[in-house]
């Protein structure tokens, strides 16, 4: 693929996170980013105007731009786009503000292509950024709800003010006080129906969304892959 | 039949223009042509298509010239130069020599359609070394391999593999003098760009710019296509010296929007020069008396809605011979030009 340059200016490497890898395992990621068929509608031609940047948030808090994604996939910068893989693209926040691009670009939706390839080759970055998210990824495949009642200790949340230890004590009293009774759950966000459940769990394992984290996160894979087959054996659904 | 012939100097686009239109009121028109034959820069310098349509300008052009010349009142001096001038709207008196024999043609009206040249590279400030390596051309170059269909490195022959154009050489210049933009050169440049891409198998294409000036439908007809379909680079970021490198051409410059240097070998090095008022216009403002600009151009006087009227009445400037213009403003001048100077033949007044 076409570079600009075979000398670009990188952050330096006490900055740069990721250790390198040979050109060739570069070629091959970014490839699968270019391959991917949502690729043409989210990227046409770059002005590098600029006017993603402007809108961008996290671009006022990190060293991140929307229009070095864009430039760089335009450009088929290989070796920028691998650094992007592996830093930029975890900066950031998927609000798409940057869809106000006057060429129709998308450059938070190839941030999204390139978080996929990074999290199903189970790159470094991919790794560091889902650490956190183990419970969440967790609950979401295994409930379907995100962050439920009971994750919400005060231990994790020191910053919330003296309530939530009370709130957290009588939890399921705090919950049936509220008016919708798909509320009044503890463990997970709100009431799902078991065939929701079924349904979520064929739909994770159909569509290959649960082998994404195979790579990032193998005993969390493995727990829900255990679950999710169990229940569906239950349920006699075969796949 | 109205008395006053028209005299349109230059048989380029702009002057097939004024003197079609003036031809088609009825009125006598000559032609004084410098080459042998009609049609201008774009035949002169064997243009391969024109911008944005990419049509053959051999065809494009052989269908203005067929139809003027099978006009009646209509001739040509082929190989003439206008060499004094006399009188005054509606009774001018011009000479012209043709191979060193004179000839007095009675005038009403003039129309000055005289050109461009292109920019001499020589003359740039910047390092690109036009006349020093062979695989740096200029982008009339570029139009003669296209129109052969052989698009090669002039030093030995090969396909390249890595073409650039630098943009606006000799243009946008306070250093050189021409302190305008042409106008034309990105969208000329990104047609070549898609051009080569098309006639060179995986050749990649770069253009180095200020900034694109693709005005009006240019920017999809062209710039778009360009950049989306056929995948030419654009990097805002002026070279500023060609160096030779491993039998390549090593361009320097920087890489603006990326925030870093770059120096990158090329096969192929496209200079984008502008326009210059040529030699023709330079000596037609003398002859005939009239103001020009400071960068050589005739001057329109009444700007910006009389676009041909010129700073003696009854001589009207066309096309490049006012300012860099596109084939769209060529013509457009053109054919202005010449209703007003037919009227002044038809009504023995001005206009």
């Amino acid at each position: 693929m076409a570079t600009v340059t075979t000398h670009p200016y990188f952050k330096v490497e006490s900055v740069a996170g990721h250790t390198d890898v040979p050109h060739a395992e570069k070629e091959r990621l970014i490839g699968q980013v270019f391959a991917d068929p949502r690729m043409p509608s989210y990227l046409y031609g770059c002005y590098e105007c600029g006017i993603c940047v402007a809108a961008c948030p996290s671009a006022r808090f990190y060293d991140f731009s929307p229009r070095r994604i864009a430039q760089a996939a335009a450009r088929h910068d290989v070796e920028l786009l691998f650094q992007q893989l592996e830093e930029d693209v975890w900066e950031c926040s998927q609000c798409f503000s940057c869809l106000r691009c006057p060429r129709g670009n998308n450059p938070g939706g190839i941030i999204t292509i390139m978080r996929e390839v990074a999290v199903t080759n189970g790159l470094r970055s991919a790794k560091v950024a889902l650490e956190g998210y183990s419970r969440i990824i967790y609950k979401i495949m295994s409930t379907g709800t995100q962050v439920s009642p009971d994750m919400l200790q005060p231990d994790a949340f020191p910053d919330w003010g003296p309530e939530v230890k009370d709130v957290s004590e009588n939890l399921s009293l705090w919950r049936r006080a509220l008016p919708p009774e798909t509320h009044h759950t503890t463990s997970t966000g709100w009431d799902v129906a078991e065939s929701t459940i079924l349904e979520l769990y064929v739909i994770w394992m159909e569509t290959g969304a649960l082998d994404m984290i195979k790579e990032v996160d193998s005993g969390i894979h493995m727990i829900l892959e255990e679950i999710m087959e169990e229940r569906l054996e239950e349920e006699g659904i075969e796949l | 039949m109205p008395n006053g012939r028209v005299v349109v100097i230059g048989g380029g686009p702009a002057g097939i223009a004024a003197a079609r239109t003036a031809a088609e009121f009825g009125v006598d028109v000559v032609i004084v042509e410098r080459l042998a034959y009609l049609g201008g820069r774009p035949i002169e310098e064997n243009y391969a298509s024109l911008t944005p349509y990419l049509r053959s300008a051999e065809e494009a052009i052989g269908e203005m010239v067929s139809p003027l010349l099978a006009m009646s009142n209509v001739s040509v001096r082929y190989e003439s130069k206008v060499i004094s001038c006399t009188g005054e709207k509606g009774d001018f008196s011009i000479v012209i020599e043709h191979r060193g024999e004179q000839e007095s043609l009675s005038a009403a009206s003039i129309v000055v359609a005289t050109g461009f040249s292109h920019f001499d590279p020589g003359r740039e400030t910047q390092m690109y070394g036009y006349y020093e390596f062979d695989d740096v051309i200029a982008l009339q170059d570029l139009e003669a391999m296209l129109k052969s269909g052989q698009v090669v490195r002039p030093s030995n022959g090969e396909a390249p593999k890595r073409v650039c154009f630098v943009q606006c050489v000799g243009s946008r210049d306070r250093q050189i003098g021409n302190e305008y933009c042409s106008k034309v050169c990105c969208g000329v440049a990104s047609k070549e760009a898609i051009e080569v891409r098309l006639a060179v198998p995986g050749v990649e294409v770069f253009i180095f710019y200020i900034d694109m000036r693709m005005y009006g439908y240019w920017e999809s007809q062209i710039y778009w296509p360009a950049q989306e379909k056929h995948h030419v680079q654009y990097v805002k970021g002026i070279i500023t010296e060609v160096l030779p490198k491993d039998g390549r051409l090593l361009v320097r410059g920087e890489d603006t929007t990326m925030g870093r240097p770059m120096e990158v070998p090329m096969d192929l090095v496209v200079l984008s020069v502008g326009m210059e008022p040529s030699e023709g216009t330079r000596a037609m403002a003398g002859v005939l008396g009239i103001a020009q600009n400071k960068y050589g151009f005739i001057e329109a006087v009444n700007p910006p809605l009389d676009t041909v009227s010129t700073s003696r009445p009854g001589i009207f400037a066309v096309g490049s011979a006012l300012g860099p213009a596109d084939l769209e403003d060529c013509v457009s001048t053109g054919g202005f030009a010449g209703a007003k100077a037919a009227s002044i033949s038809l009504a023995g007044v001005g206009v």
